[in-house]
């Protein structure tokens, strides 16, 4: 809201400058957002709240003002000093719980035309552009007083008569109603919202706008000025139906003033009569709900509790006395009616706030409650840990928005029966590629390779924590939210100062081990994946125990294929982990076991079997041999090629041996060793590597 | 009968490595060398000769002992400079190394925020992002038609469901579980239906609550104040100010001295000195009333922030989607 300083002395003499007036309204609530000065006067941009609409005006500013400034407020002149005959104008209010009050006045005789100088100058200040001498004053008096008012052109009424009603009470349920509203576009009006009617036809949407016929044009002379109280809801719910907002909406719909419409009314046909000479007719003013404020009670001591400080029953009444309360005072507490323009104030806390609001925020001592200690809970720690494991392997955090479209689904070629088609569907997406909440993190990721890779950075690890949300849950309506970790690395083949002949699947691989291995999670397994968008030789479904927890592999070349990037074809490594999954395995209480106290004794042996036999089944068989004297077993180096047949592959692993209370001798640790060796080859059908 | 001390330094002089002394070490004392022959052939001479004789031969042999000794300890230093030499590698090429991953920006500030409030006694709690109207709206006191709803643009899933528009909810849903005293802040994504350099339709918000008997504003105050100083420094200068959250009354906007401009004005803090950075007040009886708690004897209060805004200020970031475009050369600055 933008307030003139000129035109707020008007009607209060502020004893300060512009400069501390901006602070003092920031200081009681109405902050001042930015102050712009012009060559006679400074405007205030006003920030306010949507529970102060009695300051969307400048006598609403005057009227804080007068209040912390204790100076008396003035009232514009509005008196009407001679009517000229009776109105001969017949109202009805049919709908009276939207429309508590409803004024009007003809005037008659006005030379339609451009505006006086100091109004176009006083309108322009506020950034309302001015369009004719009747229209601006209805503008002036809602910037002036903040009451909406409307013109309507009086030849177009028809038979001499207002009805303001719904649809359903006018037409009754069911009936077609359309208006033309003034900016050209025809509505038609839903059955409950509020609209006022001549003889014949709707001619305004109730507090929204008016109609096209019924609207001031250059050959008007004679016009009826509204001015009335609706319903705050009814207005809103029109002004959304109809997707129209307007000065006058954005006021009824936040309250207005039901004491001040009159006023409002007579200031317009006053400041019509001087701008334009007409001549003023007699007024009707129908106010079938009064404005009757229940008393609220207010406690000395509730006061203090709430706020943390020790006022006296003095201090409180000097804060609320400029405020336009009804006050009566009791030994220990305040009854309290509060004016027609703050139906904000319903309740003791609301009371409080205005006390403190003029006593001064600024005044309250700050004081610590008193303190326990807190804590982050397990979860939290457990996601932090995983998180720090993949910082310290190299990789960077992502965020990314939590949305998808139904093409990043379709671009994995997820299957129609997965859970991740399950997805949730905003009604109102910025974009359609926006229009899902993610089942999966790795579109996401997929997008931030593709960025990365367009801005030249040539190798990537990234990785990101969020939520995927899946399917609705059938009695709350909401989706299952699952903490998912995904994570991509890239990394173009360049010339390097030093070799890594890793494969990239190994790289990404390890980093979940050694998250497990952080949060102590041993019954872990990969199997063979079937992603559909990973490549089906390089990629693996992670479990532990017999559940699946995620998934890791390479990209495949047919995902690859479609994506926007130039030149060549990246190999790229992603994984996926549900978190929440992880939580039960690590949970562990760490105890301590004795280091051993007899050496160790090791064994290599390298085998060559089918080169189909994957190494997980080989460890496997080589733990399934029954002695308590195998400490660990791994394998350190896989072989295919020169000198071994085709098919086959070489597979060397190590055994480490020791017995718990002795030390092992060469012998007995070589008759163990060849058994076990015996023990494989028989498993595997293999044989020793010569 | 010769010197042989003579003829042992001229040899002396051109071993050259180690085996070569080892011979000439040999060659002079080992069992059949020049020197313990000729410490045998004492014996041949007579007994009075022998004393002196036997004297002179034994200062030769240890003479020669420790020339050979000192020769080999040179030796073997220069030979391990030698080796030193061979092996070195260039010291300025860089090492191998996997730079550690960066946190992201939001992150990094967002566990900073929150381990100041778990030092004051916060614990954290999260809640759903895709949320009911009724935890998002209905039972913070902003009913439908309420003209507050306009204060966030809203993505609807259905009339009842929404992503989630601020923290606050999880007040709610925590009131519901538990009895009171209750102390938690809830950090967690926020959706609004806005899109432009100063808006990103998702964003980050932290919430602080407090409930129990005898909460007061100066508690509330005490505790932005204490979380602000540690922030951005023991000297920024803290302001509250009336304002507007139909979930809490009185509500207070916080504001803190522009850290920018040190409170001289300038563009970011659009010349006002300060810099807005909490909403915050008292829990509202009518939220009490909505999970079940008596107002009448308990009291509480509120505050919420986002976390883009103190990244940016922190960081000097001017555009907000820089956080969501996840660009590497930007995230690794952090
Ligand atoms: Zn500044």
């Amino acid at each position: 809201m933008r307030i003139p300083l000129e035109w707020l002395r008007e009607f209060v003499a502020v004893p300060a400058d512009a400069s501390e007036v901006a602070h003092k309204l920031t200081m009681i609530g109405l902050e001042v957002e930015a102050v712009e000065n012009l060559d006679n006067d400074v405007v205030f941009e006003v920030n306010v709240t949507p529970n102060r609409p009695d300051c969307l005006s400048v006598i609403g500013i005057a009227r804080e003002l007068s209040a912390v400034y204790n100076t008396p407020l003035e009232f514009p002149d509005h008196d009407i000093l001679a009517e000229t005959g009776e109105l001969d104008f017949n109202v009805d209010i049919l709908d009276k719980e939207l429309c508590h009050r409803y004024a009007g006045r003809i005037v008659k005789n006005l030379r339609l035309g451009a505006s006086p100088e100091w109004l176009r100058n006083r309108l322009e200040k506020c950034n309302i552009r001015s369009i004719n001498n009747i229209v601006d004053i209805t503008n002036y008096v809602l910037l002036e007083l903040g009451h909406p008012l409307h013109a309507f052109d009086l030849g177009t009424i028809k038979g001499r008569r207002i009805r303001i009603g719904t649809p359903n009470t006018v037409k009754g349920k069911g009936a077609k109603v359309v208006i033309k509203t003034i900016d050209g576009v025809d509505h038609e009006m839903p059955g409950e919202s509020l609209l006022i009617w001549d003889e014949k036809r709707p001619i305004a949407v109730a507090g929204v706008m008016g109609g096209h016929e019924t609207e001031v044009s250059d050959s008007t002379k004679d016009i009826f000025i509204e001015s009335a109280y609706f319903d705050p809801a009814s207005v809103r719910r029109t002004s959304k139906a109809l997707g129209l907002k307007t000065e006058s909406s954005f006021r009824f719909e936040r309250g207005t003033d039901i004491k001040m419409l009159k006023k409002a009314l007579d200031r317009a046909a006053y400041l019509m009569k001087t701008v334009a000479g007409g001549d003023i007719h007699g007024k009707i003013d129908i106010y079938p709900k009064r404005y009757r404020p229940a008393a609220i009670i207010v406690r000395y001591e509730r006061v203090n509790e709430i706020l943390g400080l020790r006022l006296t029953k003095k201090d409180m009444l000097n804060c609320l006395n400029g405020l336009g309360f009804e006050i009566e005072t009791l030994p220990d507490r305040l009854k309290i009616k509060p004016p027609a323009y703050r139906r904000d104030i319903k309740m003791e806390a609301d009371v409080i706030e205005e006390i403190v609001r003029i006593y001064g925020y600024d005044r309250i001592p700050a004081q610590l409650p008193k303190a326990t200690i807190g804590t982050e809970g397990n979860e939290l720690k457990v996601r932090s840990n995983i998180k720090q494991a993949f910082l310290k392997s190299g990789f960077t955090e992502v965020i990314n928005y939590s949305f998808m479209g139904i093409h990043d689904i379709d671009m994995l070629g997820i299957d129609e029966k997965d859970e991740r088609r399950n997805s949730v569907r905003i009604k109102n997406p910025l974009r359609a590629e926006d229009s899902l909440m993610r089942t999966t993190l790795i579109p996401s990721m997929i997008k931030n390779l593709v960025h990365n890779v367009a801005h030249g950075n040539k190798e990537l690890r990234l990785f990101e924590t969020a939520k995927v949300f899946i399917g609705r849950n059938e009695n709350s309506g909401l989706p299952d939210e699952r903490e998912h970790l995904a994570a991509l690395y890239y990394k173009e083949k360049v010339k390097a100062l030093y070799k890594d002949e890793t494969h990239d699947f190994y790289i990404v691989k390890g980093i979940i081990e050694a998250v497990f291995n952080e949060l102590k999670i041993y019954d872990y397994s990969f199997i063979r994946s079937s992603e559909p968008f990973l490549h089906s030789g390089q990629s693996a479904d992670i479990f532990i125990m017999d559940e699946k927890v995620g998934y890791v592999g390479s990209v495949s070349p047919a995902v690859i294929d479609v994506l926007d990037i130039k030149a060549h074809k990246p190999a790229v490594v992603v994984m996926e982990l549900d978190i929440d999954k992880l939580m039960p395995y690590t949970m562990q209480v760490v105890k301590y076991r004795a280091l051993p106290k007899y050496p160790h004794v090791e064994r290599d042996t390298a085998l060559v079997v089918d080169s189909s036999i994957e190494a997980s089944a080989i460890v496997a068989w080589l733990k399934s041999y029954a002695s308590d004297m195998i400490e660990d077993i791994h394998i350190f180096d896989v072989y295919q090629g020169k000198n071994i047949p085709e098919g086959k592959k070489s597979i060397a692993f190590n055994v480490r041996y020791r017995a718990a209370g002795r030390t092992l001798k060469d012998e007995e640790v070589d008759a163990l060793h060849k058994s076990l060796v015996d023990y494989i080859l028989d498993k595997t059908n293999g044989q020793l590597r010569q | 009968m010769e010197d042989p001390k003579q003829t042992f330094l001229k040899e002396l002089s051109s071993a050259n490595n180690l085996s070569e002394l080892a011979n000439l070490r040999v060659k002079y004392l080992g069992r059949k060398g020049i020197i313990t022959e000729r410490l045998k052939s004492l014996s041949a001479l007579p007994p009075e000769e022998r004393p002196l004789q036997g004297k002179n031969i034994n200062e030769i042999k240890e003479s020669i002992e420790a020339d050979l000794d000192s020769r080999e300890s040179r030796l073997k230093h220069e030979e391990l400079k030698k080796q030193l030499l061979s092996d070195s590698v260039d010291v300025t090429l860089s090492g191998k190394f996997i730079p550690f991953g960066r946190p992201h920006p939001i992150n990094k500030v967002l566990s900073e925020i929150t381990d100041i409030f778990v030092g004051m006694g916060f614990s954290v709690e999260e809640g759903p992002e895709v949320e009911l109207d009724y935890y998002n709206f209905e039972a913070l006191n902003i009913p439908k038609d309420h003209p507050a709803r306009d204060m966030q643009d809203t993505f609807y899933i259905t009339d009842d469901i929404v992503l989630r528009t601020h923290t606050s909810p999880v007040q709610v849903r925590v009131m519901e579980k538990r009895k009171p005293p209750v102390r938690f802040i809830a950090p967690g994504k926020v959706y609004r239906c806005d899109a432009d350099i100063t808006h990103t339709p998702m964003f980050h918000q932290i919430e602080g609550f407090m409930v129990d008997k005898g909460i007061t504003f100066s508690n509330l105050k005490g505790v932005l104040e204490a979380f602000l100083h540690r922030m951005f420094g023991a000297d920024t200068p803290v302001r509250f100010r009336p304002s507007f959250f139909p979930f809490t009354e009185p509500s207070a906007e916080v504001d803190i001295g522009c850290i920018l401009c040190g409170g001289a004005g300038c563009r970011v803090c659009k010349g006002s000195g300060w810099l807005e950075i909490l909403g915050a007040g008292m829990v509202n009886p009518k939220v009490f009333e909505h999970v079940g708690y008596d107002p009448e004897e308990y009291s509480g209060f509120a505050f919420g922030m986002g976390i883009e805004r103190i990244a940016m200020l922190k960081y000097s970031i001017d555009d907000i989607r820089l956080f969501y475009e996840n660009d590497i050369r930007f995230l690794r600055q952090f």
